[in-house]
């Protein structure tokens, strides 16, 4: 359990840089090679590690923050994902005795369930502001493409947030309270 | 600060509600048609952007070294002076070359539009909103160029969109084939009015448009003036597809935009001269203004 600011610090700091470090990739890099309909969305699976793999009660303030600098690189916000991130957290927590991440497969099925659970919030709240169902159908079909390459992308890159966060091996969700 | 045990589950409960509430509050208080950014929010949008645009440099300093370097490393060394000119006369040709293609481009860019009453500022993309639910287009102008808030972006070949967010040196586009995106437009051979909103990467829908409007297929739609932020006049893209019922009022219309959004690379702000006396004038119009009380 990281419930000092001493620990949680630097890993977030970090964890910002990467993220930035994957914004610049997703938004100028990829467009070069001509893929300008499809972009990765790298927040989330960092919002995701973080509600998967770290016990702390800041977990709300880190998610915030982390959307607060994607929102730098989109003008989606940092507010849809945040109430997203969070009640992502919350089901995990709630959950946490169900979800062990023991192999590749595993993680990645979990990572594509709560990146649909992600899709259902957010397009809830599109829809609850705009009024208009149709625009989801759109982002529908850029979701499935995005999620899968995410969701293969989650074992790999798990490992290098886990050494970020120094998180060990007993510390996957389930063998902690 | 230590927390453990009950406080911690209570702090987490605490600050969990607190985030969300918060959160809700800032979503259902955010404008969907223009973004205003704090001095900070600009600050960390300008270091960043930087980068992004390293990203087209990179490009071309990659390309440059794979062309020009990589593929001669197996030359012979007698040959090594010779192939270095060869090199850089090709390089000298094709960087003239797309100078020579590039001042076609901005000539037919500036020639767009010269009746038109706006000051042009030329800018180029340097990066694409890292989320894909949204079709925006960042540009390497902002304040600092004069660009405004909500001032219209074109091409030669039509409206791209309008200035949505800003900071001092970079300008976030939000184009016509964005959800958030109305532009009042008119069907230019028949006159009939109607709301263009963004669907896809490639396609806008017309709505409001009466159904009893003969509108056919390849009919060009431009933009009416109204709303106050587009002029009267840019092309906005052709008529694709129709869906006329023989009941209802209206009817279903699809728009193939006249700008290609995957080749865009230059782009012109429009900026209208006396964007602040106007802005009064409408406020006192819609009841807002202090001549509007009045």
């Amino acid at each position: 359990m990281k419930s000092q600011m001493k620990d949680i610090l630097p890993s977030i700091l970090i964890t910002l840089v990467l993220l930035i470090f994957f914004e610049v990739i997703s938004s100028a890099f990829i467009p070069i090679f001509g893929i300008k309909e499809y972009k990765l969305p790298f927040h989330l699976l960092i919002v995701l590690h973080l509600g998967l793999k770290l016990r702390t009660p800041y977990i709300a303030v880190l998610i915030l923050v982390i959307q607060y600098f994607h929102s730098f690189f989109s003008v989606e916000g940092w507010e849809m994902g945040t109430i997203a991130g969070v009640i992502i957290c919350v089901t995990i927590s709630y959950l946490k005795d169900l979800i062990h991440l023991s192999s590749i497969g595993i993680t990645i099925l979990i990572v594509q369930l709560f990146q649909l659970q992600w899709l259902v919030i957010v397009s809830l709240l599109i829809y609850m502001k705009g009024g208009d169902a149709a625009y989801l159908t759109d982002k529908f079909w850029h979701f499935v493409p995005e999620s899968i390459v995410i969701s293969i992308l989650a074992p790999f890159l798990f490992i290098v947030f886990d050494k970020i966060w120094s998180i060990g091996e007993t510390d996957f969700i389930g063998e902690q309270g | 600060m230590n927390l453990s045990g009950a406080n911690s589950q209570r702090a987490k409960v605490l600050i969990n509600t607190s985030v969300l509430l918060w959160s809700l509050f800032f979503v259902t208080r955010r404008a969907t048609h223009i973004q205003k950014t704090s001095a900070f929010e600009n600050f960390m949008v300008d270091s960043f952007a930087p980068l992004q645009k390293g990203g087209s440099v990179m490009n071309v300093w990659t390309s440059d070294k794979i062309d020009h370097y990589v593929t001669n490393i197996d030359a012979s060394k007698d040959n090594v002076d010779l192939r270095q000119t060869i090199s850089k006369l090709n390089n000298k040709i094709f960087q003239l070359d797309e100078i020579a293609r590039e001042n076609k481009r901005l000539k037919k860019l500036l020639e767009f539009g010269v009746t038109a009453s706006h000051r042009k500022v030329l800018a180029q993309i340097v990066a694409w909103d890292s989320s894909s639910d949204f079709k925006i287009m960042r540009i390497n102008k902002g304040l600092k160029a004069g660009i405004r808030l909500q001032s219209s972006v074109v091409t030669a070949d039509g409206l791209v969109g309008y200035v949505y967010r800003l900071t001092e040196n970079f300008a976030d586009i939000l184009t016509i084939t964005d959800a958030n995106n109305r532009v009042d437009g008119i069907v230019e051979r028949v006159r009939a009015h109607g709301i263009l909103e963004g669907r896809s990467h490639s396609k806008c829908q017309m709505k409001y448009v009466t159904r009893t409007e003969p509108i056919i297929l390849n009919d060009q739609v431009i933009t009416s003036g109204l709303g106050n932020i587009y002029p009267k006049g840019i092309k906005i893209g052709t008529v694709s597809r129709i869906e006329r019922e023989s009941y209802g009022i209206t009817q279903r219309i699809e728009v193939s935009p006249s700008v290609d959004f995957s080749r865009v690379e230059e782009v012109i702000v429009l900026v209208s001269s006396g964007n602040a006396a106007r802005q009064q004038e409408w406020s006192a119009l819609d009841g807002k203004g202090s001549l509007g009380r009045k």
